[in-house]
C-alpha cells in the first residue's frame, strides 16, 4: 500500500522556476528572430 | 408473408465468411473455453479473420435477397479493405492486452464490437450498413458497462441514448432515401435532401462531430481498460469511413473537420483525467480526417484513410499505457500520478513512441498521414475562389502544435515524469507490454516505411513525406511548440491540473435538460392541477344537479297539481316523500309520465 494513497492532491499547481525570466526573454528573442528571418525569405 | 429469404453465395465464394461473423459467433463461444484454451482461442479468431480477409476477392458476395430486396452482406473495395486490415490488427493487438483481465463480458462485448464494425464496412448496402451500425453500438456500450461502476453505469446509459438517437436518424435517412431514390446502394451521395441529411447527420453523431461529441469523452474514460482500447478503434472510424464512402468532397465536412481539430485541443489542456484527455485526442485527430474527406481529392482521402488507419494504432498504443499505469496504480488522473519512469520504464517507453506519432514526429507513423492532408488542404487552397482553405491549413497547424502538447508532452510527462506521485509498483504485465510492443513497433515501421500503408490506400498514391520542406517545417513547428511547453511550466503560467468537471457541450442536455425540465414542470404542472380542479368541481356539480334531477323535476310537476287540487299539510307531505323515493328508485306514476310526454309535445309545438 502506497503512502499517498489516502490522500489525493486536489490541484497541481506548476511554481514558477526562479531563474526562467532571462531565459524566457533570450529564448523568446531568438525564436522571433528566426521566425522573421524565415517569413522574409518565403515566397509571397 | 410470402417474403422468401434465400442466401445465395458465388460457387467460387463458397468458403469466404463473412469477417463479422467470425468475431461475433466466435466471441460468443469464449465463455465455454478456459484457461489457456481460452487464450489460444482468442488469439485464433482475428488470425483466422485476417486470412479469411486476404482470401476474399474484391466485389460483391453473399447476396440475401429479401421479398424485393438485393441485400449485400459483403462487399469488397480498396477503401474497405484498408479499414478491414487494421480492424483485424488492432483486435489482434488488443486481444493480446486484454489476456490477463479474465473477464468474459469484456471479451465477448469486445468481439461483438469488432465484428460489428467490420460488418459495417464490409455492409454492400444501406441496411445491412445500419444493422452492423446498431450492433456497434451493443457492443460498445457493454464495454463500459463491464466496467461495472456507478459511473460507468450511468455513462454507458447517455452513450446509449445518444447512439440510439442517432441510429434512428440514420435509419430514417435511409428510409427518406430509398423512398426518392429506390436505392439502398452504398455509393456517393450530395446533401440534397432530407435522405442524405438525416443519414449525414447520423453519421455525424458517431463520428463526434462538435457540440454532438460529449459522448466520446463522456463515455470512453469509465470504459474498462481493454474497452477504452477497443472503443478508441472502431466508433469513430467506422463513422469515418462511412463519410469517406458517401460524402468525399462535401465542402461542409471542411468546415466540420476544422472545429473538430481545434476545440478539443483547450479541454484537452485543462482536463485532469489522462484518458480523457486521449479522448479528446481522439476527436482532434477525427478533425484531420473529417476535413480531408471534405476536400475530397485523391490525396486527401487516401490521407484521410492513412490517418485513420495510424490513429488507431498510436491513439490505441496511448490508451494502452494509460491503461497500463491505472492497471498497477489505480489512477488515472494527472494529479495523482507523476514519476512511474522508473517503475514502468517500458510503459513509459512506448508511451513515448504513441506520443512521437500522434505529434507527427518524422519517422513515426503520423507524420506519414497527417502530412498528406495538410498537403492535400495547401494544394487545394492555390485553386481559384479556395483561398478560405489557407485558413483552414492555419487551423490545422495550430491543431497539430496543440496535438504535441497535450498528447505528445502532457500525456508522458504527468504519467511516466514531472513530480514524483510515490508510487512504486511493477511493470505492467507480460501480454500488455507484448501489445504495446506490437502496436510501437508499427508505429515505428509505418513511419519509416510508408510505402507499405500506401500500398494498401483506396487510391493510387504519388506522395513523398520526407521531403525537406515537409520535414523542417514539422520538425520546427514540434520543437516550438515543446519550447512553449518548457516556458509556460518554467514561468509558472502552465495551468494548474485540478481535479474538477469541465464544462463542455453536454451541459446544455446534464444540466441545462434538468433546469428545462424543471421550467416545464412549473409551467404545466399548475396547469395540470388547474384542469384538474375545473373537470373535478364541474363533473361533481354535474352529479350533484343530475343524481336527482328527474325526482325532483317529478316533485315539480306533481306538487303544482297536487296544490290545485288542494292538497295540503302532512298529507301533502307524505305523497312528496313517497313520490321522490319511489322517483330515485327508477318508479313514476304513470300518469306523470304521460303528462309529461305531453307536455314535451306541446312544447314541440309551440317551438314549430
Amino acid at each position: 500500500m502506497n503512502p499517498q494513497d489516502d490522500k489525493e492532491l486536489m490541484e497541481l499547481k506548476h511554481d514558477p522556476v526562479p531563474g526562467y525570466k532571462p531565459v524566457f526573454v533570450v529564448v523568446f528573442t531568438i525564436a522571433c528572430l528566426y521566425m522573421a528571418f524565415i517569413l522574409c525569405h518565403s515566397p509571397l | 408473408m410470402t417474403s422468401e429469404i434465400v442466401m445465395a453465395a458465388d460457387t467460387a465464394l463458397a468458403t469466404d465468411l463473412m469477417p463479422a461473423l467470425i468475431f461475433m459467433v466466435g466471441g460468443l463461444l469464449v465463455p465455454f473455453f478456459k484457461g489457456r484454451a481460452k487464450s489460444v482461442y482468442m488469439l485464433l479468431i482475428p488470425v483466422v479473420g485476417f486470412l479469411n480477409l486476404i482470401h476474399i476477392p474484391l466485389g460483391d458476395h453473399h447476396h440475401l435477397f429479401f421479398g424485393d430486396f438485393n441485400l449485400v452482406l459483403l462487399h469488397v473495395d480498396r477503401l474497405s479493405l484498408l479499414f478491414g486490415y487494421i480492424f483485424h490488427i488492432i483486435a489482434f493487438i488488443t486481444v493480446i492486452y486484454i489476456l490477463g483481465f479474465k473477464n468474459d463480458v469484456e471479451y465477448v462485448a469486445g468481439f461483438f464490437y469488432a465484428g460489428a464494425a467490420l460488418g459495417a464496412i464490409f455492409a454492400g448496402d444501406l441496411f445491412i450498413f445500419f444493422v452492423f451500425w446498431e450492433a456497434l453500438t451493443l457492443g460498445s456500450v457493454m464495454l463500459i458497462w463491464a466496467r461495472k461502476t456507478p459511473k460507468a453505469q450511468a455513462a454507458g446509459f447517455r452513450y446509449l441514448l445518444v447512439h440510439a438517437f442517432g441510429g434512428l436518424v440514420l435509419l430514417a435517412g435511409i428510409v427518406f432515401h430509398y423512398s426518392h431514390t429506390g436505392s439502398l446502394e452504398m455509393s456517393l451521395m450530395t446533401l440534397s435532401g432530407p435522405g442524405s441529411w438525416l443519414m449525414f447527420f447520423g453519421i455525424g453523431i458517431n463520428c463526434a462531430w462538435p457540440i454532438l461529441h460529449p459522448w466520446l469523452t463522456d463515455a470512453y474514460p469509465e470504459a474498462t481498460i481493454g474497452g477504452a482500447v477497443f472503443l478508441s478503434a472502431f466508433t469513430t472510424k467506422t463513422a469515418v469511413y462511412a463519410l469517406a464512402r458517401l460524402y468525399p468532397g462535401t465542402d461542409l465536412l471542411i468546415w466540420i473537420g476544422v472545429g473538430m481539430a481545434a476545440f478539443p485541443i483547450f479541454y484537452a489542456v485543462i482536463e485532469n483525467d489522462l484518458r480523457r484527455v486521449l479522448a479528446y485526442s481522439l476527436i482532434n485527430q477525427v478533425g484531420f480526417m473529417v476535413v480531408g474527406i471534405g476536400i475530397g481529392t485523391e490525396l486527401a482521402v487516401n490521407g484521410a484513410c492513412a490517418h485513420a488507419f495510424n490513429d488507431i494504432l498510436f491513439k490505441g498504443l496511448l490508451f494502452m499505457t494509460m491503461g497500463a499505469v491505472m492497471h498497477r496504480t489505480g489512477k488515472i488522473n494527472a494529479t495523482d500520478l507523476g514519476g512511474l519512469y522508473k517503475s514502468m520504464p517500458w510503459t513509459c517507453l512506448f508511451c513515448i513512441v504513441g506520443a512521437a506519432s500522434i505529434s507527427a514526429f518524422p519517422l513515426f507513423s503520423g507524420f506519414v498521414s497527417k502530412s498528406m492532408v495538410m498537403s492535400a488542404v495547401a494544394h487545394m487552397s492555390h485553386n481559384p475562389g479556395q483561398g478560405a482553405l489557407v485558413f483552414v491549413w492555419l487551423v490545422l497547424l495550430f491543431a497539430a502544435a496543440g496535438v504535441f502538447h497535450h498528447a505528445g508532452i502532457k500525456i508522458p510527462f504527468f504519467a511516466f515524469f514531472g513530480h514524483d506521485a510515490g508510487h512504486r509498483v511493477k511493470e505492467a504485465p507480460l501480454n500488455m507490454l507484448i501489445a504495446m510492443g506490437i502496436a510501437a513497433f508499427l508505429c515505428v515501421f509505418i513511419g519509416t516505411f510508408p510505402q507499405y500503408l500506401y500500398s494498401v490506400l483506396p487510391f493510387p498514391v504519388d506522395y513523398e513525406p520526407y521531403s525537406i520542406s515537409h520535414v523542417l517545417t514539422q520538425t520546427e513547428l514540434l520543437f516550438f511548440s515543446a519550447l512553449a511547453f518548457c516556458l509556460l511550466l518554467l514561468s509558472g503560467i502552465y495551468p494548474a491540473e485540478q481535479r474538477a468537471v469541465n464544462l463542455d457541450a453536454d451541459w446544455s442536455y446534464r444540466i441545462g435538460g434538468k433546469k428545462l425540465y424543471h421550467i416545464l414542470a412549473g409551467i404545466l404542472n399548475p396547469l395540470n392541477t388547474g384542469c384538474e380542479k375545473v373537470v373535478r368541481s364541474v363533473a361533481s356539480a354535474s352529479a350533484f344537479i343530475f343524481k336527482d334531477a328527474p325526482a325532483r323535476i317529478a316533485l315539480f310537476v306533481s306538487v303544482n297539481i297536487w296544490l290545485v287540487f288542494g292538497i295540503r299539510g302532512r298529507y301533502l307531505e307524505l305523497r312528496k316523500s313517497r313520490l321522490y323515493n319511489d322517483a330515485m328508485e327508477g318508479t313514476m306514476p304513470i300518469g306523470l309520465g304521460a303528462a309529461t310526454a305531453v307536455g314535451f309535445f306541446i312544447l314541440i309545438y309551440i317551438l314549430n
